[in-house]
C-alpha cells in the first residue's frame, strides 16, 4: 500500500494555504483605522488552521485507495470531455441535440445496449425539453435546429 | 400551548391546495430516489435545488417540497434493501439483515408492509419530538451571543464525520476547504474583493447550488464510470399481502423503541439516521435476546431499524431549523435550499419565518400519512421502477442537474464550473476527504466569519471571549470530543458496523 496520495493531497493544501495566506495580507487596510478585525482575519486563520491539518497529512498519510487503472481512466477521461463538450455546446446545438448525444455516449460507456440507450435518450431529452419549455415556461437553448 | 397554535396555522400553510400537491409530488419522488441505489437523499435534494429554485416556487412550498422527498427517501431506501439485498441509501443498510432474508421466503409483500408501517410509526414519533423540542431549543438559542456561535459551527465540523468516522483531520480539511471557497467574492463589512483575480463571474462569490450539485450528481456519476457497479441484479417477486393485524400490533412496542432512539440519534450532533437505525437494531437484538430470530427474517428485525432512521430523519431537522447547524449531508442540502430563500436559518426563523418552520412541520405530519399510503397500496409501482439500470439512471440525472443549473443563470461557465466541482469532489471522494463538510463550511463561511468579527469586535480584539462563557467551554469540549471520539471509540463501532453491514456503501450523505 502506498500513501503517496495523502502526501501529494498534504502538499497541495500546504501549498493553497501559504497561496491563500499570503493572498489575504495584499489587500489594503481598511479606511482610516487599524481595526482589530478586518477582511484578513478570517482567511488568515483558515491558512493557519489549513497549513497544520495539511501537515499533518503528510506526516501520517492513510493508505491509498485503489486509483483507477489505465482503461478505467481512459473511460473517465472521456466522461469528463463528454460534460464539458454538453456544457460548451448546450447553446450553439440546442438543448435536445446536446442532451441527446451526451445521454447516449454516458450510458453506452457505462455497458448499456446501443439501441435502447439511443430510444431513452431520445424519449428524455425531447420530453424534457417540452416540459421545460412548454409546461413550467423555463426556456432552454433550441440551438441550431429551432423550429419556427 | 403556543406550540399548537403554531401548529395549527401551519397546516393551514401545509393544506394549501398547492403546497399538498407538492408535498404528495415530493414524496413520491423521495421515495423513488431513496429506492434506486445509486442516488442517495442528498443527491436527489440537491439535484431539485435549482428546479424549485428557477420555477421560483414560494419559500413554504419550496421547503415543502423538498422535506418531503426528504422524508420519502427514507422510506423509499428499504424497498431496494428488502427485494434486492442492496440498500437504496445508506440508512436502509440495516434493513437487509432481516429484510431480504424474510423476503427469501416468500414473505416480501409482508416485509414492505412491516418496513412501511415501521417507517410511519418512527416518523410519526420523530415528528411529535420534533414540535416538542424545537421550540424549547430555539428559546434556548436565543441567549446565544456571537462567540457561543462560533464555538457552535466549531462543533458542528468536528461532529460531522460522525464517530464512526475515519480521520477527523480530512472532515477538517473539507471544512476549511469549504469555508475558503466561501471567503471568495466581495467582503460584506469593507467591500473588499476578496480572491476574485479580476473576474466578474467571481465578484458575487462562488454560486453555492452549482458547487451543491457538482459535487454530488457529476461526482456520482463519475465513481460510477470508473467502477461499473451494475450487473444483473436479481430482483424478488412481491406476492400477495398476508398480514394479520395480530402481527402488526406485535410490532408496536419494537417501533416505539426503535423510533425514539432513531430520533434522539438525529438530534444529537455526529450521529445521524445510519447510526440511528443501527443502534435501533442492535439494541432491539439485545432487548429479545433469544426470543428474536435475527438476521433470518425476524418482522422486528426490519421494524427496528426502519423506525430508527425514520425517527432520525425529523430528529436531523431539529438542529437544522433551530440553530441553523445541519448534522447530515441532507439537512445540509435543506439547508442550502433555505439560505438561497433567503430565510436565515436559526432561532430568529421560529418568529420571522413561522409560517415556513410550522408549515414544514405540518406537511412532514401529512406526509407520513401519504407515505404510507403509497407505500402500501401502491408499492407496486416502485417495485417495477426499481428495475431501471443505473446505467441509463445516472446519465439521466446528469442531464436533470444541467437542466437545473442552466436554468437558474442561463449561463454555461456554470455549466463548466458545476463540472469542475464534481471533478474534484471525484478526487476528494478518491482520497477519503468528505463531501459533506464542504459543503457546510461553503454554507455556513459567512455566518461563522460574521460571528467571529462581531465577537472579537465586542471583546476589542481579544480572541479570549471566544471562550469566555461557560455555555462556550462546553461547545468547544464538545467539539474535541467530537474530534478525538473517532480516535477512541471509532476503531470498534466501524468494526461491527462493517460485520453488520451486508454489503458496501458508500459511507456519506444521509
Amino acid at each position: 500500500m502506498t500513501k503517496i496520495g495523502d502526501r501529494l493531497l498534504g502538499l497541495s493544501l500546504l501549498v493553497l494555504a501559504l497561496a491563500y495566506g499570503w493572498g489575504s495580507q495584499q489587500w489594503p487596510a481598511p479606511f482610516g483605522t487599524h481595526e482589530t478585525v478586518g477582511p484578513d482575519t478570517f482567511p488568515l486563520l483558515l491558512a493557519v488552521a489549513l497549513g497544520i491539518t495539511s501537515l499533518y497529512l503528510m506526516v501520517k498519510p492513510d493508505p491509498d485507495n485503489a486509483w483507477p487503472n489505465s482503461r478505467s481512466a481512459l473511460e473517465l477521461l472521456f466522461a469528463i470531455g463528454v460534460l464539458f463538450a454538453y456544457a460548451a455546446l448546450i447553446e450553439v446545438l440546442g438543448f435536445i441535440f446536446t442532451s441527446l448525444v451526451a445521454i447516449s455516449l454516458l450510458s453506452w460507456r457505462m455497458g448499456a445496449p446501443i439501441k435502447t440507450t439511443l430510444i431513452i435518450a431520445t424519449i428524455c431529452s425531447v420530453g424534457v425539453f417540452f416540459i421545460f419549455n412548454d409546461l413550467l415556461s423555463l426556456p432552454l437553448p433550441s440551438g441550431i435546429f429551432e423550429v419556427q | 400551548m403556543e406550540t399548537l397554535g403554531f401548529l395549527i396555522d401551519g397546516f393551514g400553510v401545509a393544506l394549501a391546495p398547492e403546497n399538498i400537491m407538492f408535498a404528495v409530488i415530493g414524496a413520491f419522488v423521495g421515495t423513488l430516489i431513496g429506492a434506486l441505489p445509486g442516488l442517495g437523499p442528498a443527491n436527489g435534494v440537491a439535484i431539485l435545488i435549482p428546479l424549485a429554485f428557477s420555477l421560483a416556487l414560494p419559500a413554504d412550498t419550496a421547503m415543502i417540497l423538498l422535506t418531503s422527498v426528504y422524508a420519502g427517501a427514507m422510506y423509499g431506501g428499504r424497498i431496494s434493501s428488502i427485494l434486492l439485498n442492496i440498500p437504496g441509501d445508506e440508512p436502509a443498510m440495516m434493513t437487509c439483515l432481516d429484510g431480504y432474508p424474510m423476503a427469501q421466503k416468500g414473505k416480501a409483500a409482508e416485509a414492505l408492509a412491516i418496513s412501511a408501517l415501521a417507517s410511519f410509526g418512527g416518523g410519526l414519533l420523530g415528528t411529535i419530538g420534533l414540535i416538542l423540542l424545537a421550540p424549547v431549543l430555539a428559546k434556548f438559542a436565543l441567549s446565544f451571543g456571537p462567540a457561543e456561535y462560533f464555538a457552535l459551527f466549531m462543533m458542528a465540523f468536528a461532529t460531522l464525520g460522525g464517530i464512526t468516522g475515519k480521520n477527523p483531520i480530512k472532515t477538517l480539511v473539507a471544512a476549511i476547504l469549504g469555508l475558503m471557497i466561501s471567503t471568495v467574492g466581495m467582503d460584506m463589512s469593507t467591500g473588499i474583493q476578496r480572491y476574485t483575480f479580476g473576474i466578474l463571474k467571481l465578484f458575487e462569490g462562488i454560486d453555492f447550488i452549482l458547487a451543491i450539485v457538482g459535487l454530488f450528481a457529476i461526482t456520482e456519476l463519475l465513481l460510477f464510470v470508473e467502477h461499473h457497479l451494475d450487473g444483473l441484479r436479481e430482483q424478488i417477486k412481491v406476492g400477495k399481502l398476508k398480514l394479520k393485524f395480530k402481527e402488526i400490533v406485535a410490532l408496536i412496542p419494537t417501533t416505539l423503541r426503535g423510533g425514539t432512539l432513531g430520533f434522539i440519534a438525529g438530534v444529537l450532533p455526529g450521529a445521524g439516521a445510519s447510526l440511528g437505525s443501527f443502534i435501533a437494531y442492535t439494541l432491539e437484538k439485545q432487548v429479545l435476546g433469544k426470543k428474536g430470530d435475527f438476521g433470518n427474517g425476524d418482522p422486528r428485525g426490519i421494524a427496528a431499524p426502519e423506525a430508527g432512521n425514520n425517527g432520525a430523519s425529523s430528529g436531523a431537522l431539529v438542529p437544522m431549523l433551530t440553530l441553523g447547524v445541519p448534522g447530515s449531508g441532507t439537512t445540509a442540502v435543506l439547508l442550502a435550499m433555505l439560505i438561497s430563500l433567503n430565510v436565515t436559518p436559526g432561532p430568529l426563523m421560529f418568529t420571522q419565518n413561522a409560517d415556513i418552520v410550522w408549515g414544514v412541520i405540518a406537511a412532514l405530519l401529512i406526509g407520513n400519512f401519504v407515505l404510507l399510503v403509497m407505500n402500501i397500496p401502491m408499492i407496486g409501482i416502485f417495485v417495477r421502477l426499481l428495475s431501471i439500470p443505473t446505467h441509463y439512471l445516472l446519465p439521466i440525472v446528469t442531464m436533470i442537474a444541467f437542466v437545473g443549473i442552466y436554468s437558474i443563470s442561463h449561463s454555461t461557465f456554470d455549466l463548466k464550473f458545476m463540472v469542475v466541482f464534481g471533478i474534484a469532489g471525484y478526487i476528494f471522494r478518491k482520497l477519503e476527504v468528505p463531501i459533506v463538510p464542504i459543503i457546510l463550511g461553503l454554507l455556513l463561511g459567512p455566518e461563522v466569519e460574521k460571528n467571529l468579527s462581531h465577537a472579537l469586535v465586542i471583546s476589542d480584539g481579544s480572541w479570549a471571549v471566544l471562550w469566555g462563557s461557560p455555555l462556550a467551554i462546553g461547545l468547544w469540549t464538545m467539539s474535541i470530543s467530537g474530534l478525538m471520539l473517532p480516535y477512541l471509540i471509532g476503531p470498534l463501532l466501524r468494526k461491527r458496523f462493517q460485520k453488520a453491514k451486508p454489503e458496501a456503501v458508500e459511507p456519506d450523505n444521509d
